[in-house]
């Protein structure tokens, strides 16, 4: 403390003079914790809600999934094992390359009659899948995979049994929501080992890559190799989708944190309007600084540093407030408060700290530089 | 050698159409250790002088010299930095910042100085001013005369060689005056010339000289002592002393 006012002499001045008038001051540093906090928190608002939305959306903006193309004949087409390691080459080998087999099958959940019901058969289903219970086979040979709602209607558990196709077979693990393969969720898949089937031939191939930009790429050579002669497969992939998403967010964070800007705006003129009464109150005390030797530029320092400590007091304090909001919000909305530590929040929070300051110090300069430039004689004139 | 000097100093206001000549000529110098009273009735240019004299204001035409430097013209910068080297100033209203403590107060015209003995220094004019055990109290806890006491010992801080007061008795009473006044003589033994405008007779037992100025022209150079002076001085009066030139009464023998 005392190394600060020997180094910044100015701030001593500032902070009595603030201490001086001190609900006026309160009041100005409201303005500005107001400010923080409004733009800190509708900034992490936005935050939320799209990270709240890509988890829901899982991954979908990752993947690209290859199909056959629909042609006029009644053959249901298939791809090959040959065109699966086609697939494999150009996709290289960043990117888990996954054939999935596709069809309907007899299932009996507890006993009941058995329905036909679509399956998966997935070779190795830990590339595209996570458990929320139970653990995904590394080699998935026996076994079967549920989602989540099925799980739930069925009251299944890892180590439950079903009946697929006539034979017992038992859950090794319930897939965690959020993922999604090609175009089905899944919440209601049912995942068996691809020897299951007994033909050749998958119904489509998911391919996913490291980020949506990638998957756009992909996508973009898988059309070009595989349908050189003809269209032969159709290529699909929400690349598109997944940034258009991004992209509406960014426009809505914006929107949201200018409009938490014209309360800091607020608050900056009422900064305005204390340090003005401040100057025109203490007009001849400046007389009287200028008159015993303090530069211009010295008393501008003391008014500047006013404004700024103003600013940096509630500043830290919206700063703060904007953290519990944080947490506030994030535990209702995503149902953990913990996630307010992500450190695009503190980009917010620091964003809308500085911008508080900086409000201020622009805030400041007018009253500053009045002051500053008043002539002494006529300050002194009572 | 004057150690602060006006050379043919006139100053003009320009309000509305009108243009008030406010000093209308003065020449003035001042020794140092000299102990000066500047009086006059209210509107006779006496404050214009002493803002002349400390810098604050550029004269219309003539001279202002600081240790026989021209100081006229001079940029405000260099005014200011000038202002902090030679010039002490005390007002009537004593003008202490109230949020800072006495010690605080005397130190504030070295607040940007980085100067490690201020502090030393502050309290020694403090001690001097029989102020040792008020350091560290804030403007409102003090008496009149012990502000004005903190005020003279913030103008000596930065060691000047000229002390301005203006009506440095006026918001006391007699006895605290008289007290403030031996202060004053005091300053002048160690050689700082001290300028007092005053209205208060009592100012006059403790100069060595008084100056009267009447409607922006100066009268006379009378001793304090031996001469019981007029409270509102005529030009007649003023004549008495500086016998030919009583009305354009510029000069000094």
């Amino acid at each position: 403390m005392r190394w600060l006012r020997r180094r910044f002499p100015a701030l001593l001045m500032a902070r009595r003079n603030i201490g001086r008038t001190k609900v006026r001051s309160v009041l100005a540093a409201l303005g500005i914790v107001i400010g923080v906090i409004a733009i800190a928190s509708l900034g992490m608002f936005g935050l939320t809600l799209r990270y709240q939305i890509t988890e829901n959306l899982g991954d979908i903006g990752n993947q690209v999934t290859v199909q056959p193309a629909e042609d006029n004949s009644a053959v249901f087409r298939t791809i090959s094992e040959r065109e699966v390691r086609e697939v494999r080459r150009i996709a290289g080998s960043s990117a888990s390359v996954v054939p999935i087999q596709q069809m309907s099958l007899p299932i009996s959940f507890d006993r009941g009659p058995p329905s036909g019901r679509f399956v998966l058969g997935v070779e190795s289903p830990g590339t595209v899948y996570e458990a929320r219970a139970g653990t995904i086979p590394e080699n998935f040979r026996s076994g079967v995979l549920v989602g989540a709602t099925i799980a739930e209607e069925n009251d299944l558990n890892p180590g439950s049994s079903i009946l697929v196709n006539g034979s017992t077979t038992r859950v090794r693990a319930v897939l965690a929501p959020g993922d999604s393969v090609g175009f089905l969720q899944s919440e209601s898949a049912i995942v068996v080992p691809s020897t299951t089937f007994d033909r050749r031939g998958y119904s489509e191939v998911v391919i996913e890559t490291e980020n949506s930009q990638t998957a756009n790429e992909t996508a973009m050579a898988l059309r070009e190799e595989l349908n050189q002669r003809r269209d032969r497969f159709s290529v699909s992939d929400n690349s598109q989708i997944a940034d258009q998403i991004g992209q509406t967010f960014q426009a809505l964070n914006l929107f949201l944190i200018g409009i938490g800007s014209i309360s800091l705006l607020v608050a900056g003129v009422s900064i305005l309007n204390v340090m003005l009464m401040s100057t025109v109150e203490r007009r001849q005390e400046i007389g009287v600084l200028r008159a015993v030797g303090f530069q211009k530029l010295d008393v501008l320092k003391i008014m500047l540093s006013e404004a700024v400590l103003l600013g940096i007091v509630g500043g830290l304090i919206g700063a703060g407030f904007s953290i519990l909001a944080g947490m506030v919000l994030n535990h209702y909305v995503i149902g953990d408060a913990t996630l307010v530590l992500r450190p695009g929040n503190f980009l917010y929070i620091g964003l809308a700290f500085a911008f508080g300051v900086g409000t201020s110090l622009l805030s400041g300069l007018y009253p500053a530089w009045k002051a500053a430039n008043e002539r002494p004689v006529e300050a002194l004139r009572s | 050698m004057a150690v602060i000097e006006t050379r043919n100093a006139v100053k003009r206001y320009r309000t509305g159409g009108e243009t008030l000549e406010a000093l209308k000529g003065i020449d003035f110098a001042v020794e140092p250790g000299e102990f000066v009273s500047i009086m006059g009735p209210s509107g006779s240019g006496k404050t214009t002088l002493l803002n002349l004299l400390g810098l604050l204001d550029d004269p219309s035409e003539g001279q202002v010299l600081l240790d026989g430097e021209d100081v006229t013209g001079l940029t405000d910068s260099e005014q200011t930095a000038a202002r902090k080297r030679t010039i002490g100033f005390v007002f009537q209203n004593f003008y202490l910042i109230p949020t800072l403590t006495a010690k605080e107060n005397v130190e504030v015209p070295a607040l940007f100085d980085h100067d490690p003995s201020v502090e030393e220094r502050s309290v020694d004019l403090l001690e001097r001013m029989g102020l040792g055990d008020r350091l560290d109290h804030k403007p409102d806890e003090l008496s009149g005369g012990q502000k004005q006491r903190v005020a003279i010992a913030r103008s000596l801080i930065n060691e000047p060689r000229v002390l301005l007061a203006d009506e440095p008795t006026g918001n006391l009473d007699r006895d605290t005056g008289r007290k403030i006044l031996d202060e004053f003589v005091d300053i002048t033994e160690r050689d700082v010339a001290v300028i007092a405008v005053t209205h208060d007779e009592l100012v006059n037992e403790y100069v060595d000289r008084t100056v009267r100025l009447v409607d922006g022209l100066m009268g006379e150079d009378a001793p304090a002592t031996g001469r019981s002076p007029d409270p509102t001085p005529s030009p007649e009066a003023d004549a008495v002393g500086s016998t030919d030139d009583g009305l354009t009464g510029s000069d000094r023998p």
